[in-house]
């Protein structure tokens, strides 16, 4: 029994290893290249693909064995990042079986790492939509203030998905509930208080001495201790302009890094904002004032806050359609925000805010081969993604969705 | 048509007995006379005679005129075509823009969820009962939704206000022009037929089936709804009964107790009130057409249909609309099986009889409608199918008009119609269009280039500092 397994895992192994050895060069030919970095947009260009990473960018690049893919001039930008999504934690919103989310048990601490699901339908879905990465957010924790922990996945749905980055930041809540936001504020800078005297009997809790972690785990501190170490962003979700202002006091004070995150009002702040170089997650379309939190709600909240030198990024809430981030950058751009920014607003001020731009986020020399060619103009809402590439490889095109298209119109006699 | 015609009768009606020549009161049917106190009060002043020029028009009758002029007055299109005289007439130069009828959302709960998200002004679920046909959206209504204006400025100029899917049958929708007044009279869309909400599925049963009552289960929903309608068939039976007496004979007994409830169902097996029933799966639209087949009624819509696309050849053959979104999913099981092409599959099953509406259900997608179209319409041209803008601006326009029974005056671009018209910067089809000038009733409502153009609502006033207004 245990040979039989071994021998299938050693097959397994090879099998794992041809699919890789089959990830073959890639070049693509003569396409727009909207770089997402300095170099902006690059016509007429070529990209070198050679074990996953972008290899060589330029003109008239040749490649013995590569794939070819003609780009005929169509517009290849970088995979689009989901800053803030619940990607592969949500199968069905009202299933709370199929919901990995949230958490009666932790909250500081609450990793969503090992709940990630490669095989949801929301994955292919997405990805064909355009999104190759999601930082993957939990959405409640114990108590009202901290929902946990993100982490960051690509989107390719192998069954063996690791996180590329593993907690990556740590989100709250601010305001919204029935309990005062002063009360918040006070919980917040207890619990930074208790994590600070966590760090400090660290050794003593090794010896074997007693901690009251108080109404946390050790876990929550021990989140919170790198939240203090800056070794990851609070993410905050607010949108009052008051509230955000005193986050900003309380993470100078503590010397957190922190990110804001739905932040209907930050236009109102937006000067404070860059001075404090604090991104916005921000959805473009939200001009709702659905709460006394956000009646400064507006339609070209991208446009101002992207002027007045905040990295914007874009991002919707809704798990589903995590690609319709494009979209919200498409009306952004219609509301006065420059398309180029818009684009960056999808890509690289996420990885830049997350620290994952040494290999995500741009069309650059050296970075993961994360990378999409639209048949039009990517912001409208009328394009389709023509190849998805992650990690060098070309990714299947089929979803769940258009399965049951090709089913149905047959059945109508539309085919 | 029933209804304008028995308004109009009504009218005439009131006319004789107010001059006193002729006693007809007695013709006048005790339901119109109760629907008539709470008739629409909207009457907008006569608007001046103006002209769009060079506009390229999408009309919603599923053709366009490129370079073309409209000319209105007096609230009504007067003309559309290529050559108009413009003497006398104020000109807007369209120029390189297009022009469509206003937008129509059939969907919308703008009013009875009105924002900012209160417990204090969460009124659009009844959810005390799986039937009550009782209520009326329209006595929900909060005049002063900031919400409106967000929906004027992406276009629309009418909308069709419902009750939540709490309840099997929740009660009546209004549909309402897009102007602003003090009193929800002021806002309602003048001879408009009133809706009857009902709802399938998983709502209703979680919401009683979770407080241990039925219905439970689909199959209590669907008992649900045929107890009710055997109610309103006995009851419409026994007003039949009493208004079939003589004089002599109504003299001797006592009138029977009205129902409000009952009147509204009967209405709707009258063919005065239309059916619009929240229903996502296949099978289940198609129970639902056996159940209005069992008690003679008509399915005017299905909204939501998110599996529309799985039964569009039985929705076309039945001439039964359905009112879909773009791309939402997910959110609940009956939702999962979502399929971008379902608008464009609708609307092109048996021989493109079908009827097919996009929605917004939401205070969001409302204010972009034309993108939501301009994303099923991309959907359906992928995947091989025969469709065009003239056709697909259908399906925010022209589609709902007839589906709320005001077809005939707005919906399209055609004279004698509500002078209702958005100029847009660009292609409605494009995220980058923008509603630039927006139409009802012949009076400039909203202009983009003038931020005095349009009027706030009481919530926008001094909202955020006392100075300013909130947008």
């Amino acid at each position: 029994m245990n040979l039989i397994k071994f021998r299938s895992f050693i097959f397994l192994g090879l099998l794992s290893l041809s699919i890789f050895a089959k990830a073959d060069d890639i070049l693509i030919k003569n396409a727009t290249v909207v770089t997402s970095s300095d170099s902006g947009v690059i016509n007429e260009t070529d990209i070198l693909i050679r074990d996953g990473i972008i290899s060589s960018i330029g003109p008239d690049i040749s490649s013995e064995d590569a794939l070819i893919i003609e780009a005929n001039g169509r517009i290849i930008t970088p995979g689009l990042l989901a800053p803030a999504t619940n990607l592969g934690l949500i199968e069905i919103e009202l299933e709370a079986e199929t919901r990995d989310d949230r958490t009666k048990h932790f909250s500081a601490g609450f990793s969503i790492s090992s709940a990630f699901n490669p095989s949801s339908t929301l994955i292919p879905y997405n990805r064909t939509a355009g999104i190759t990465s999601a930082i993957v957010f939990p959405s409640s924790g114990k108590g009202d203030l901290f929902q946990g922990l993100g982490s960051v996945f690509k989107t390719h749905g192998r069954i063996d998905t690791q996180p590329i980055v593993t907690d990556i930041a740590m989100v709250m809540q601010m305001g919204g509930i029935q309990d005062s936001r002063a009360s918040t504020f006070l919980e917040l800078e207890d619990a930074v208080m208790k994590a600070k005297q966590f760090k400090r009997s660290r050794n003593l809790i090794l010896r074997g001495g007693f901690f009251d972690t108080g109404e946390y785990t050790e876990r929550d501190l021990e989140a919170l201790s790198d939240l203090i170490d800056q070794k990851k962003p609070l993410i905050v979700k607010t949108n009052r302009a008051s509230d955000m202002l005193r986050m900003i006091e309380f993470s100078k004070k503590h010397e957190i890094n922190i990110i804001f995150h739905g932040a209907k009002e930050a236009w109102r702040i937006a000067d404070q904002l860059a001075e404090s170089n604090i991104p916005v997650i921000i959805d473009p379309m939200d001009n709702i004032p659905s709460s006394f939190d956000s009646i400064g709600a507006r339609i070209d909240a991208a446009s101002l806050l992207t002027d007045s030198g905040v990295n914007v990024l874009i991002g919707i809430a809704d798990a589903h359609n995590s690609f319709l981030s494009r979209q919200g950058a498409g009306n952004a751009v219609a509301n006065g925000m420059d398309r180029y920014e818009a684009i960056k607003a999808l890509t690289i001020n996420i990885a830049e805010a997350f620290g994952l731009a040494d290999s995500l986020g741009s069309i650059q020399i050296g970075k993961n081969a994360d990378l999409v060619l639209w048949d039009g103009d990517p912001l409208e809402v009328s394009t389709f993604s023509d190849v998805v590439i992650i990690n060098g490889e070309i990714m299947s095109d089929m979803t769940r969705s258009k399965r049951l298209r090709d089913r149905y119109l047959e059945v109508i006699g539309l085919k | 048509m029933i209804l304008k015609f028995k308004y109009s009768f009504l009218i005439t009606g009131a006319l004789f007995i107010f001059c006193g020549t002729l006693n007809v009161q007695s013709q006048i049917n005790e339901k119109e006379l109760i629907n008539y106190a709470y008739e629409s009060t909207y009457k907008p002043v006569d608007s001046d005679k103006t002209i769009i020029i060079n506009a390229n028009i999408l009309t919603g009758r599923g053709d366009s005129v490129l370079g073309g002029a409209i000319l209105m007055e007096n609230n009504k299109i007067i003309a559309i075509g290529k050559d108009i005289d413009t003497s006398g007439a104020n000109v807007i130069d369209a120029q390189g823009k297009w022009v469509t009828p206003g937008i129509i959302d059939i969907h919308s709960h703008m009013g009875v969820y009105p924002a900012p998200s209160l417990r204090s002004n969460s009124d659009g679920n009844e959810a005390t009962s799986p039937s009550t046909p009782h209520v009326w959206a329209e006595h929900s209504v909060w005049t002063q939704d900031p919400q409106y204006t967000l929906a004027l400025k992406g276009g629309v100029t009418s909308f069709h206000v419902l009750v939540g899917s709490a309840n099997l049958i929740g009660g009546r929708g209004v549909t309402l022009k897009n102007v602003r007044s003090r009193t929800v009279q002021g806002m309602k869309f003048p001879n408009a037929p009133y809706s009857l909400k009902m709802a399938c599925g998983e709502n209703p049963k979680r919401v009683y089936g979770g407080r241990n009552t039925e219905p439970q289960t689909r199959m209590g929903n669907v008992a649900g709804y045929r107890k009710e309608w055997i109610k309103a068939k006995t009851y419409q039976k026994r007003i039949n009964e009493y208004s079939e007496k003589s004089d002599e004979a109504k003299e001797m007994i006592d009138s029977p107790t009205r129902n409000i409830g009952m009147e509204t169902l009967v209405g709707v097996l009258e063919g005065d009130i239309l059916v619009h029933m929240h229903c996502y799966r296949g099978e289940e639209m198609a129970v639902m057409l056996d159940v209005a087949k069992e008690f003679d009624y008509k399915i005017n819509t299905f909204h939501h249909a998110v599996e529309a696309y799985k039964i569009a050849d039985i929705l076309a053959k039945n001439s039964v609309c359905a009112a879909v979104w773009a791309d939402w999913w997910g959110f609940k099981h009956e939702a999962f099986d979502m399929v971008w092409e379902n608008t464009a599959i609708i609307d092109q099953a048996e021989n493109k009889t079908g009827c097919a509406i996009v929605h917004s259900d939401s205070a969001l997608g409302i204010q972009r409608l034309n993108q939501e179209a301009a994303k099923a319409l991309a959907a359906g041209q992928k995947a091989g199918l025969d469709l065009d803008r003239q056709r697909a601006i259908q399906w925010i326009t022209l589609n709902p008009a007839i589906a709320l029974g005001i077809g005939d005056q707005v919906g399209s671009i055609e004279p004698g119609k509500m002078a209702d018209i958005v100029i847009w910067s660009d292609d409605p089809f494009s995220v980058y269009a923008k509603a630039e000038k927006v139409f009802i009733d012949g009076h400039l409502k909203f202009d983009i280039n003038d931020p005095n153009s349009f009027e706030r609502t009481d919530f926008d006033l001094g909202i955020i500092d006392p100075e300013g207004d909130r947008l």
